[in-house]
């Protein structure tokens, strides 16, 4: 990072950089010279500028196979979770009142399924099993002739555990409820195909795959019963369902990551698995550590563990110059255990002590072996401090 | 605060010493102390806590070595809590040492050494 050289980022799943391409292609529209016109004049300017935003959709319609036209462009993930949950619940209030979601779901799903709770809805909160799984079968038994939405989320900001959003998509769609995905943390990271999986709805956003910030997208799939009631007014812009004028700059940066995303999905999940590995072989043998989620169904680039009798704020500070997160980066200004890893089944003071390290693609091995010494340093010492230990 | 923590050079225990220990809100500190002929001669600690009780436990240990043992049963820590900027929720924490300073002041009231 320029600010530092000895900074060590390891907190990918918080925010990556933005692609050098990805940059270029944002301020080639941005300048004099580019197209800073809004997309919604009739002129020419205006005119070229639809056409950048449609090659843009075209871009993230390919890394999802979906039809561009199925896409929403939000200011990221949590306007298009919100606009899911509470769009997709209030469209269908008529038929049905009941809700189901996750205790592990991010903040930007709980805070609308709470506010839904509010209005007189009926929410199912699913608890995870101890490696952060749903177990299908619970589900299934939640699911009622009244259930109208499910919202379930792919792969875990915190843990990185990823939910088989195949079979839950295929149970929702049995029952009559709609399948609504936080794919935050996946799209542009692993496969995915809309045109295969069972959902109706998924929110994303680009800067977490190497994308400028202040941009998402929400897929609203083409099906008898698949709507979504907006939650802004005004300018009618993307069919009435969220106006405002379109930043085009911002869009051609979440297609273009789309693009860089699409041809070096395979190459980026090689090179997260190995530095992930590496990691893990150097700090496994510490006594107390525990891994939080489930080793086998987790995304690569995200590792997430607790250690016994070391408090984790303290933890967090010895380990600079890592720039690593306790808990998710939303949650990381309060002291609060994770209720992620609460949901777990962690104590609150192993829940506190929770380091996540998230890797990307300008994470290097030496890097890694840094920030192995480091933790390795940081718990050493703070088990030294505290009374009782060797001194 | 981050200096201190970052290097705290009073942590350790001291063999033969006056010492207190105390638990509370979720804090651990003990606190040793060589007093000679009413003197602070040198003071270590140990500590389980968040950054700020580990830092204000070094500040601490730093600044009354060499001072009257008395002192230490008037030791408060509002002055610790500015200095290091401690937020106010973690009051409690901060406390925690205050009362572990006071107990070893305490302690050293009846405390000897075979130099005094």
């Amino acid at each position: 990072m320029a600010e530092s050289q000895e900074l060590i980022y390891l907190d990918y799943a918080a925010s990556t950089p933005v692609d050098s391409s990805v940059a270029r292609a944002m301020t080639d529209l941005m300048t004099a010279d580019g197209n800073y016109a809004n997309p919604s004049s009739t002129h020419a300017a205006g005119r070229s500028s639809v056409a950048h935003i449609a090659h843009a959709a075209d871009q993230l319609g390919r890394l999802l196979n979906i039809d561009p036209g199925t896409l929403i462009w939000t200011s990221g993930a949590t306007e298009s979770d919100n606009l899911a949950i509470l769009g997709a619940a209030r469209y269908r209030r008529d038929r049905g009142r009941h809700l189901i979601t996750m205790r592990t779901e991010h903040k930007a799903v709980t805070d609308p399924f709470a506010e839904l709770e509010k209005q007189g809805f009926d929410v199912t909160w699913l608890e995870p099993e101890s490696n952060g799984v749903l177990d299908i079968a619970k589900l299934e038994a939640a699911l009622r002739q009244d259930t109208q939405l499910v919202s379930i989320m792919h792969v875990n900001n915190e843990t990185g555990v990823i939910q088989d959003i195949e079979r839950i998509g295929a149970l929702c769609r049995a029952q009559g409820a709609l399948f609504h995905v936080d794919a935050a943390q996946s799209v542009g990271k692993v496969p995915i195909d809309l045109e295969a999986l069972p959902v109706d709805l998924m929110s994303m956003t680009a800067h977490k795959v190497y994308g400028p910030k202040g941009i998402g997208a929400l897929y609203v799939a083409t099906r008898p019963g698949v709507h979504v009631d907006p939650l802004l007014f005004g300018g009618g812009q993307q069919r009435r369902l969220r106006p405002g004028t379109l930043p085009a700059q911002q869009i051609v940066g979440f297609g273009m990551a789309a693009e860089v995303a699409r041809s070096r999905m395979a190459a980026d999940l090689d090179q997260l698995t190995a530095l992930r590995d590496q990691f893990w072989s150097g700090i496994r043998d510490i006594p107390g550590l525990l891994r939080n989620g489930d080793s086998e169904m987790g995304f690569p680039g995200i590792l997430n563990v607790s250690i016994e009798d070391i408090e984790g704020e303290s933890l967090l500070l010895a380990l600079e110059p890592l720039c690593v997160a306790t808990g998710s980066a939303c949650n990381s200004k309060s002291q609060e255990p994770s209720y992620v890893l609460r949901a777990l089944g962690r104590s609150d003071a192993l829940a506190q002590s929770a380091i996540r390290f998230s890797f990307g693609r300008n994470t290097s091995a030496d890097e890694v072996d840094i920030a192995i010494g480091l933790y390795r340093r940081a718990v050493n010492k703070l088990r030294s401090l505290a009374p009782g230990g060797a001194t | 605060m981050r200096e201190l923590f970052a290097a705290p050079e009073h942590a350790g225990v001291l063999d033969d010493a006056t010492r207190s220990e105390i638990e509370d809100q979720g804090v651990r500190i003990s606190l040793y102390a060589d007093i000679r002929a009413g003197v602070v001669r040198a003071l270590r600690f140990q500590a389980w806590g968040c950054p700020h009780v580990i830092a204000a436990a070094e500040a601490f240990c730093d600044t009354y070595e060499g001072r009257p043992a008395s002192e230490m049963l008037e030791f408060t820590a509002t002055g610790l809590m500015q200095s290091l900027s401690v937020p106010v929720e973690k009051t409690g924490r901060i406390l925690v040492l205050e009362d572990a300073v006071r107990s070893l002041g305490s302690a050293a009231g009846g405390a000897s050494s075979p130099d005094d």
